[in-house]
């Protein structure tokens, strides 16, 4: 279970507070979707849960499983089972996928005490899930998400994703930028993962993507605050009222 | 004005010191005429220094104290073996090799046997034939003039290549420098490299010591390379572990028409390295790729100086030089790019990239273009910075400790210029050798 409390979180080096008192919890099992207009702290709050320097928490605290994740190191998180998948996936010329995939998931396996994989058990797990991914095995001999169209770095993300197995799964705007194809493609990943173990928070401006990663909740995240929580048919008021009623809420 | 400058202790004994060992060196009467008459040239030049524009980051002058006595008639006993763990992960590679030893060609540690297409002569045997214009090279600046005047007086050795027209070897063209032996000395190299037209190879010239040897000497080596119509060549050069040595490299290449020249320079431990190379397109739509990867660190020097002279029409450049940059470590990269009047369609692009991985070290960076067609494309770029904190971060959040996080970053910087080499063989072995480097660094 994710329980956030009273996150209050500030960029490092400045004073103004982005995330201003959040409160949220997310049960094992669940998907949780947090919508929001632009510059409300989205993204702040997935890069905070994913433990990146430049954001400093100056109050409350984030617990997975019951246990604080704030002191640790992003690497630690991702042994713990945290996974953000990037608003923004990075290109690392040099690095080939295959490499970086086996990299990262030989690194969580260790820490959490699984034995790394071979490289043929590596290979046959890779292949099985970038099939589903409508990824091209070729493509991941090339250094990581260089070249990549938007959607290609999008499933880039979410083959990742599977390669982790992560227990918390965290979306950034993961929508962003893909067809309608490519996003039922990516969706169909995320569902995939979808599990009695596992939890999700998928972060998104649009309700297109809840049409196919159907949430168990909706919370409206502005300003730095969750301003009001429901079930997934928030998503579809939200999509008609627009983001108005909680700029004026905040004011 | 004509200021009298005082000639220094190394250059009094380059000077001064050729008629000593002249008796020593191989060749010809005309030969040796040539070589007196270089030793005539150094002396009025004397070392390069810093008031020259080319070498104002490189002051051979100050740094160079004493010239170290030259490597004649190698006499260790060098073996086989010995030849493999000096080449380090370049020793897994069974190739036809040349092996020179502290400048002195050793058949014994050779291997040219089943090469058809290509003629490999030691230059000693070509210099006692009386080929004096293999002494010929010369270059634009004085400071490099000077470096290949007393090249041309003292060299002991080297390869000449000859590569039949159409020949198209698969595996690579190895020629070793191996330094050996307990005493410090100066070893000056000359190799000529001639590919015939439509002929396609992969030559790697090779610096590497015998671990255990010296940790200091001084090297002068020069490579005269010529590119045939049409024809597809892979150049390499190789200086590593080499330790407090100075070493001072010259390669001057012409290309000719729809050629297509790929070099690449890898240069790491080695006390201070000139790596000048001067490439001029004779023929017309040739192409050329040369790159390379520095890694320095304590108080290592590496200076790569480019001259890149499109004197016809069609041609096309490509440049990629990538540092890792240590400790107190210099690098340098000096790259000047001339496109002639007559170089219409010229389409040229350079990139130098220092990765610094602390605080005290040093990357000048010094591009030039110079223009004189008006329908060419041209760029140049140069960047120094530290390891990416936001990639760092992508890396841990998949699980990937810091230090592996940054061994891969490294690696993929140092990497992206290593991809250009087309040689599979070649192009792993100096990825692992640059992986054990940054092991070190990391």
């Amino acid at each position: 279970m994710l329980e956030i409390k009273n996150l209050h979180v500030k960029i490092a080096d400045e004073d103004a507070e982005i995330l201003k008192g959040i409160d949220l919890v997310v049960p094992r099992g669940e998907v949780h979707a947090i919508m929001g207009p632009n510059g409300s702290g989205k993204s702040t709050l997935a890069y905070v849960l994913a433990g990146r320097e430049d954001y400093e928490v100056t109050d409350g605290d984030i617990l997975w499983n019951g246990e604080s994740i704030l002191g640790m190191e992003p690497d630690e998180r991702a042994a713990k089972g945290v996974f953000l998948a990037f608003q923004y996936p990075m290109e690392i010329p040099g690095v080939a996928g295959l490499t970086f995939l086996r990299t990262a998931a030989n690194a969580v396996r260790k820490k959490r005490g699984h034995e790394e994989l071979t490289t043929p058990a590596f290979m046959k797990l890779v292949k099985e899930r970038a099939a589903s991914l409508n990824i091209d095995v070729e493509m991941l001999k090339r250094p990581v998400n260089v070249g990549f169209s938007g959607g290609e770095k999008k499933r880039s993300e979410i083959l990742q994703m599977a390669m982790l197995e992560p227990s918390l799964c965290v979306l950034d705007e993961t929508d962003s930028g893909l067809d309608i194809d490519a996003l039922r493609i990516v969706a169909d990943g995320v569902n995939a993962l979808r599990g009695p173990d596992r939890a999700m928070l998928v972060i998104t401006h649009y309700q297109r993507l809840l049409n196919h990663i159907v949430p168990d909740k909706v919370h409206v995240l502005a300003y730095g605050k969750i301003r009001r929580s429901g079930g997934k048919e928030l998503a579809l008021e939200l999509e008609k009222s627009g983001y108005a009623e909680f700029q004026k809420d905040a004011a | 004005m004509n200021v009298a400058v005082m000639k220094t202790r190394a250059e009094v004994a380059l000077t001064e010191g050729f008629a000593g060992v002249a008796d020593a060196l191989p060749g010809s009467d005309e030969v040796r005429q040539a070589r007196t008459a270089a030793i005539g040239r150094f002396a009025a030049h004397g070392l390069p220094h810093r008031r020259i524009e080319e070498w104002k980051y490189t002051d051979l002058r100050g740094v160079m104290k004493d010239a170290l006595p030259l490597a004649v008639g190698d006499q260790t006993k060098t073996t086989i073996a010995d030849v493999i763990v000096a080449m380090g992960a370049l020793g897994r590679i069974d190739a036809p090799r040349l092996v020179l030893v502290n400048g002195t060609y050793r058949r014994e540690l050779s291997n040219l046997d089943g090469i058809s297409g290509v003629v490999v002569t030691p230059l000693s045997a070509a210099l006692q034939a009386g080929a004096s214009a293999s002494l010929s090279l010369d270059e634009e600046d004085r400071g490099s003039q000077a470096l290949l005047a007393l090249n041309a007086a003292y060299v002991t050795d080297g390869a000449v290549i000859d590569v039949a027209a159409g020949t198209k070897l698969a595996e690579p063209l190895l020629v070793v420098h191996v330094r050996a032996g307990g005493i410090a000395q100066r070893t000056v190299s000359r190799s000529q490299i001639r590919v015939g037209d439509g002929a396609q190879v992969t030559i790697v010239e090779m610096f590497v010591a015998v671990p255990g040897s010296i940790a200091d000497g001084q090297t002068n080596a020069a490579s005269e390379v010529v590119v045939g119509a049409n024809a597809e060549v892979g150049h390499v050069k190789v200086a590593m572990d080499l330790g407090q040595v100075i070493h001072l490299a010259n390669w001057l290449v012409e290309l000719g028409t729809d050629s297509n020249y790929r070099a690449f320079q890898y240069t790491s431990g080695v006390g201070l390295a000139r790596n000048q190379v001067r490439t001029t397109f004779k023929g017309e739509n040739a192409k050329l790729d040369i790159s390379g990867a520095f890694l320095a660190r304590n108080s290592e020097h590496i200076d790569t100086t480019l001259f890149v002279d499109h004197a016809t029409p069609g041609g096309e450049s490509r440049e990629l030089f990538k540092g890792v940059l240590d400790g107190e470590a210099r690098g340098i990269f000096q790259g000047k790019v001339i496109v002639r009047r007559d170089a219409q369609k010229t389409d040229g692009k350079q990139m130098a990239q220092a990765l610094m991985l602390s605080e005290t070290a040093e990357f000048d960076s010094k591009p030039e273009l110079e223009i004189y067609a008006d329908d060419v494309v041209c760029g140049h770029g140069s960047t120094s910075a530290a390891l990416d904190g936001e990639l760092l971060f992508y890396l841990r959040a998949r699980g990937i400790p810091l230090k592996e996080a940054r061994a891969l970053l490294i690696q993929s910087f140092i990497g992206e210029a290593i991809d250009k080499i087309d040689n599979v063989a070649v192009r792993e072995a100096l990825m692992s050798e640059a992986e054990t480097w940054l092991a070190a660094s990391i």
